[in-house]
């Protein structure tokens, strides 16, 4: 037992006293932020994990105070985004940060998810952290996809049949399918009010219990680092470990540190910027959603766009289907495909560094490509990009394997 | 649908990408059009009351808000833009009865509250000023070839300089500009605040994180 909580036990208040008898408030709160031992050499690629539990934050207390103005119905949902936007008390503002938020959620993500790939944050013992997080950004896919449905415009209209049609490919089952996700022949209220229900309850109540399982499994284990030592390996007589320091205060400090950064990049956007170039708000979508009307180019929102791109680059519907869904199980291989002991690119093998950019060029290049109408010179282009975005994951079990790595140091530099 | 609905939805495409200007078969001519500028606002919604509303209704604006955003006065906006027709807390509808585009127009009338957002100020301000006669005479438009509507600022081209013209559009291309978010003068007025009070913030969380971290041996 560490100095600080014989002293704050001993200088306990009567009524944390008598909480602690009933409820573990200090252990719990000791576990997890107080004496949680953190390595002590977090670099930039650390914020993310902390901002997108802000950006979930946000979305759901921005999300509450939508639902108290908006209208799930055909005839009205549309409507009562305008009202939000023009009647309602800052509603211009709940929207936004919500509209904007959905945006920076994946930009946070996709850059978590970036940190785990350079320090090998998902080898053991950290496989569950990576397969709860890589459920996570499923649900979080639904999440989003169902929420772009809900303004009722038409690009969310048009990219929900789409998407929802892409179903129908699957063979025997996929049109009885698309109907049942749907609800209907084509997408009506019956799915905007099953999506609304997914999206304002269903899914954030998943989102919110795999985040506790990902804190808790990421707790069990501890933390990686950038040198990708284990900092458990060396303690002190206390069992603290030599190279860990308290999450409070060290990190909440510098955690809130790089939140008001966060901030002041999304206050950018979020004042003066909402549309994000048209990448977070679609102009088509300033369009009631209509049925008889087809828009000529039919785009996802940016954060689906590289995958989108997979499914464009196969010639076969069904099979870009299935392209696109491995293209996203994939990643939860991770752990089992990566055979390199060493965790951190700082140690790694050219092999990996070299992959890691193809990987990475790959899926920036085919996020371009799903924005862009399909032409044979990109067609060709989303092939190339794709079979290299595979490539990744079908490589590196070979080549990681005998990775010619540096030595590792004993603790973090 | 309508053909005018069709061609609209066909030049909707390259906006989807942000790059406006570029898909369409003329290059767009530039607003220039200023949301601060209440004089400009307030000549376009008077023009867009006497050029537009026979037709077309701004169906998510209330006239009390646009007294209030405009500064008139309730009063004001009523003998201004609804010439005495409307109280101030109704919307701002056309005052063309259901049905009689589709009889006279052949098509029906796109709300305007959400055409700045839709297709852009620039798009706006050069489709008012790209009216010309085609080779049988007829009224066309460059922007939006075989359009249901007519040369409704005719008659101002005719009459006034070319200055005054370009005016004209531009102060219904700021109205529009204005109806199409109401609140954004708020935001970009908010904005700066809010940021720089996250400078000092982080300021504050620098020191106070530097100071954490002293004991920190690197």
């Amino acid at each position: 037992m560490s100095h600080q909580t014989n002293e704050s036990s001993a200088g306990k208040s009567s009524l944390l006293a008598w909480f602690d008898e009933r409820y573990p408030v200090s252990s719990t709160w000791n576990k997890h932020v107080g004496e949680y031992y953190a390595p002590k050499n977090f670099n930039f690629w650390y914020f993310f994990g902390s901002l997108a539990l802000i950006v979930l934050v946000n979305q759901i207390v921005t999300g509450i105070w939508l639902t108290m103005s908006y209208q799930p119905t055909g005839a009205d949902a549309f409507n009562s985004v305008e009202y939000i936007m023009r009647d309602v008390e800052w509603g211009w503002l709940l929207r936004y940060l919500h509209s904007t938020g959905a945006s920076a959620f994946f930009i946070v993500i996709y850059l978590h998810m970036m940190r785990g790939f350079l320090y090998g944050s998902y080898k053991k013992p950290r496989e569950l952290v990576w397969v709860i997080g890589m459920l996570l950004f499923l649900v979080l896919m639904g999440e989003a996809f169902m929420g772009y449905l809900l303004p009722w415009g038409q690009m969310s209209f048009w990219g929900a049949q789409v998407i929802i049609s892409l179903f129908g490919a699957i063979p025997i089952i996929g049109p009885d399918l698309a109907l049942w996700i749907r609800g209907d022949f084509v997408i009506s209220e019956v799915t905007l009010n099953r999506f609304f229900a997914l999206h304002v309850i269903a899914l954030p109540l998943l989102l919110v219990i795999l985040v506790f399982m990902h804190l808790v499994a990421l707790h069990h284990v501890g933390s990686n680092n950038p040198d990708g030592v284990e900092i458990k390996k060396l303690k002190d007589s206390k069992g603290i470990p030599l190279d860990g320091i308290r999450f409070h205060p060290y990190y909440s400090v510098k955690d809130a540190m790089g939140a008001v950064f966060f901030f002041i990049l999304f206050a950018l956007v979020l004042f003066y910027a909402p549309e994000g170039g048209g990448f977070f708000i679609e102009a088509p979508n300033f369009e009631p959603a209509n049925p008889l009307k087809t828009p000529e180019h039919i785009v996802p929102v940016w954060y689906f766009t590289p995958f989108y791109a997979i499914l464009r680059a196969i010639p076969d519907k069904f099979l870009g289907v299935v392209a696109m869904g491995i293209a996203v199980v994939i990643i939860f291989a991770m752990p089992w495909l990566d055979r390199c002991k060493v965790k951190s690119i700082r140690y790694r093998g050219n092999s990996y560094k070299v992959l890691l950019s193809i990987l990475v060029i790959s899926f920036i290049v085919l996020g371009f490509l799903g924005t862009q109408p399909s032409t044979p010179l990109y067609t060709k282009l989303a092939q190339i990009f794709t079979a290299l975005y595979f490539m990744f994951f079908l490589v590196l079990p070979f080549t990681s394997a005998n990775e010619k790595t540096k030595p590792v140091p004993e603790r973090v530099t | 649908m309508k053909k005018v609905l069709w061609i609209m939805s066909l030049l909707l495409l390259p906006l989807t990408m942000n790059i406006q200007a570029a898909g369409y078969s003329i290059e767009l001519e530039s607003a220039n059009n200023d949301l601060r500028d209440q004089a400009s606002l307030q000549r376009g919604a008077v023009l867009f009351s006497n050029y537009c509303m026979a037709c077309h209704s701004l169906k998510y604006m209330r006239y009390n808000r646009v007294a209030r955003d405009l500064g008139w006065s309730d009063d004001a906006v009523v003998t201004e833009m609804a010439h005495g027709l409307s109280t101030v807390t109704e919307n701002v509808m056309t005052r063309m009865e259901d049905g009689v585009a589709l009889e006279v127009l052949g098509t029906k009338v796109p709300d305007l509250s959400l055409m700045a957002r839709l297709k852009g100020d620039d798009y706006i301000y050069t489709f008012l000023r790209s009216y010309h006669q085609n080779e049988q005479g007829e009224w066309d438009n460059k922007v939006l070839k075989g359009t249901a509507m007519p040369h409704v600022l005719e008659g101002i081209e005719r009459h006034a300089t070319p200055d005054e013209y370009a005016q004209a559009a531009r102060d219904i291309t700021n109205f529009l500009a204005y109806a199409g978010e109401p609140s954004k003068l708020e935001r970009l007025d908010l904005g700066w605040k809010v940021i720089a009070f996250l400078l000092v913030l982080l300021v504050l969380l620098y020191l106070l994180k530097k100071e954490y971290w002293r004991d920190i041996k690197h």
